[in-house]
């Protein structure tokens, strides 16, 4: 176990340059995820880290040592890729032992017993003698995990691991790894683009944009403070609304269009031009005033939910709702906010 | 759903297909009869039953060399045309070389260029290089004829290879050489043999470059064959053919137990 230091790490590929200055600090047995869409940036920064990519400028520090120039091979790291990489020719036990074999640890018994343990850990203890090709995505996901962790590395890093699998195992395997997290407290390194894992496995996520950090913090806290326009849309996908905020009454409010206002939270002034932040799952919807009356374009059924997209004015607006509030399509229906749940953010 | 071919172009099909069947089995058989025959003279249907080609094959010393010549040489270029195309396949399908595809061309380059020429040109380059030629010369003429083969079912098993093996490997303490030896080599496996076989039937069969370069004492199979049909002809060329047929199968069924060759059968 041990920390992780990345400092201003710098990336080109020829002219195109993908990592813009990252520095990022990774306290030991702590679960960071890097979110980002495809393209941010956050695979290459993974790949630096493992050994694979070098660096344009930079540093990496692994436990307190440099390890920026070091091959992956001399780095002590395990990483889990997307597709598995599972060597087709060797059996389960084989490709867990792998690691071992290669890095030379422990004694022909106490590998054996290592191998035998970390299947045990990922519930395929009756497995071993089988090849990756004989088994299912999920048990192929758990060799490789099994593969990772066997070695005790000091990082542990994860290319989306979970998104070759279907909904149900995908759920499975996010409790596994919190569940193996608690009880190996490995560093753990979790690239995806799926906000969803990144905050329901992480002590922080890192939310990475165009090769920037774009803000970190607690899942919480992120979720729930989203510093930028970016950070909004991209975690909970927000309706991101221009407005102008006015202040009527004494207290501020976000102006959408003339005479449509939207009550903000008591700290907010008046100050012009600007963007708020609306969450799908904070607006409520009723077939009455009081609220922001809007139209009924269609409606998503989506089994525990329902989606509404809205028309308000010249734009549309979307909105997550219980399962049994259902409006048909036309119909006038009432928008309420409560103020503090409305944003106001940086654009 | 897709649509059953009309009619008429099933019938074609059909025909199709039983003409290109017995166009290839056709020659096996006249071959595989004519071996068995009582007769003096190479005729079909033969005339009776009888083993005593076979025997004549068998006891003679002139096969007999000659089959030892093309076993020699047959199992030389199984290993050197494996070793080299294999180790060409692999540096070509990482494209880190600043001519990948160049280097690919000229190693796939002996499938396109008429043998006889490369066999001509050979010839004259050996005498005026090297003096009378030897086993090496045809070795080596063999060696350049077949690597193609490797090379191309070595890289088509890569092709299919997960490309992050290697670099999951890296990340498990693996160093370059040893990430050579236990992960891309493994997966060139069925690829490397798939080519030997080929490697060395294609060896074994050939008559050109052996015809040209051949020198007393210096006589495969095929051109044995060939001189006996040209100067003496009798069914024990047909005996031997047959012989050679049968090693050709039983190779074919050892080779696909083990590998499976079937993902070589398309290009």
């Amino acid at each position: 176990m041990a920390d992780v230091q990345l400092e201003n790490i710098r990336k080109s590929f020829g002219r195109h340059q993908v990592l813009h200055g990252v520095s990022l600090h990774v306290a030991s047995g702590e679960f960071v995820s890097l979110l980002g869409a495809s393209g941010c940036g956050k695979t290459t920064l993974l790949r630096i880290l493992a050994g694979l990519e070098s660096v344009t400028a930079g540093t990496v520090t692994i436990g307190g040592k440099d390890v920026t120039g070091l091959p992956p091979e001399k780095r002590d790291i395990a990483m889990m890729f997307q597709s598995y990489a599972l060597l087709p020719h060797l059996s389960v036990y084989e490709n867990v032992r792998f690691p071992l074999r290669m890095r030379r640890i422990g004694s022909r018994e106490e590998q054996d017993a290592r191998v035998r343990a970390a299947l045990e850990t990922v519930q395929l203890g009756h497995l071993g003698d089988r090849r990756p090709r004989q088994l299912s995505g999920g048990q192929q996901q758990r060799v490789a995990l099994a593969r990772a962790i066997v070695s005790n590395p000091k990082v542990l890093l994860l290319d989306e691991p979970l998104s070759n699998l279907d909904a149900r195992l995908r759920e499975d395997m996010q409790v596994e790894l919190i569940e193996i997290h608690k009880r190996l407290n490995l560093t753990t390194l979790f690239v995806t683009h799926d906000q969803e894992e990144a905050l329901s496995l992480s002590d922080r996520v890192v939310l990475l944009n165009a090769g920037r950090i774009e803000q970190e913090g607690a899942p919480g806290e992120i979720y729930a403070r989203p510093r930028t326009g970016f950070a909004s849309t991209f975690l909970g996908s927000a309706n991101m609304i221009d407005v102008d905020v006015v202040e009527e009454a004494g207290s501020a409010m976000a102006r959408i269009a003339p005479g449509i206002l939207l009550p903000l939270s008591p700290g907010e002034r008046a100050r012009g031009a600007a963007t708020v932040a609306l969450r799908q799952e904070d607006i409520m919807l009723s077939a009455t005033p009081p609220g922001v009356a809007a139209t009924v374009r269609t409606r998503v059924f989506l089994g525990a939910r329902n989606r509404y997209v809205l028309t308000l004015g010249d734009r549309s607006i979307r909105v997550l709702t219980p399962h049994d509030t259902v409006f048909p399509d036309g119909e006038t229906v009432f928008l309420t906010i409560p103020p503090e749940r409305v944003r106001v953010v940086d654009t | 759903m897709v649509r059953a071919a009309p009619f008429p172009l099933r019938i074609a099909g059909i025909v199709f297909v039983v003409l290109t069947g017995l166009l290839l089995l056709a020659p096996l058989i006249v071959v595989v009869g004519v071996s068995v025959s009582e007769n003096q003279f190479i005729a079909f249907p033969p005339k009776g039953f009888s083993l005593r080609w076979y025997q004549e094959v068998l006891s003679s010393s002139t096969y007999l060399a000659a089959g030892l010549v093309s076993l020699q040489i047959g199992l030389l270029v199984t290993v050197s045309a494996t070793l080299i195309g294999g180790a060409a396949a692999i540096a070509i399908h990482r494209r880190q070389l600043p001519a990948s595809e160049l280097i690919a061309t000229v190693f796939l380059s002996p499938l396109v260029l008429p043998t006889i020429i490369y066999a001509i040109g050979m010839l004259m380059f050996w005498s005026a290089v090297f003096g009378s030629v030897s086993m090496m010369t045809l070795w080596i003429s063999h060696t350049v004829i077949t690597l193609p083969y490797v090379v191309r079912t070595t890289l088509a098993v890569l092709a299919e290879s997960d490309p992050f093996l290697e670099e999951a490997a890296r990340t498990m303490g693996a160093g370059r050489l040893r990430c050579l030896w236990f992960v891309v080599v493994p997966q060139c496996l069925p690829g490397l043999a798939a080519g030997a076989f080929f490697a060395f039937n294609i060896s074994f069969d050939e008559a050109v470059l052996s015809l040209f370069l051949r020198k007393p004492g210096l006589t495969t199979l095929p051109v044995q064959v060939y001189g006996q049909l040209e100067f003496s002809p009798d069914p024990s060329v047909a005996a031997v053919s047959s012989i050679m047929i049968a090693l050709t199968i039983l190779l074919m069924i050892v080779i696909d137990r083990m590998l499976g060759l079937g993902k070589f059968a398309s290009p």
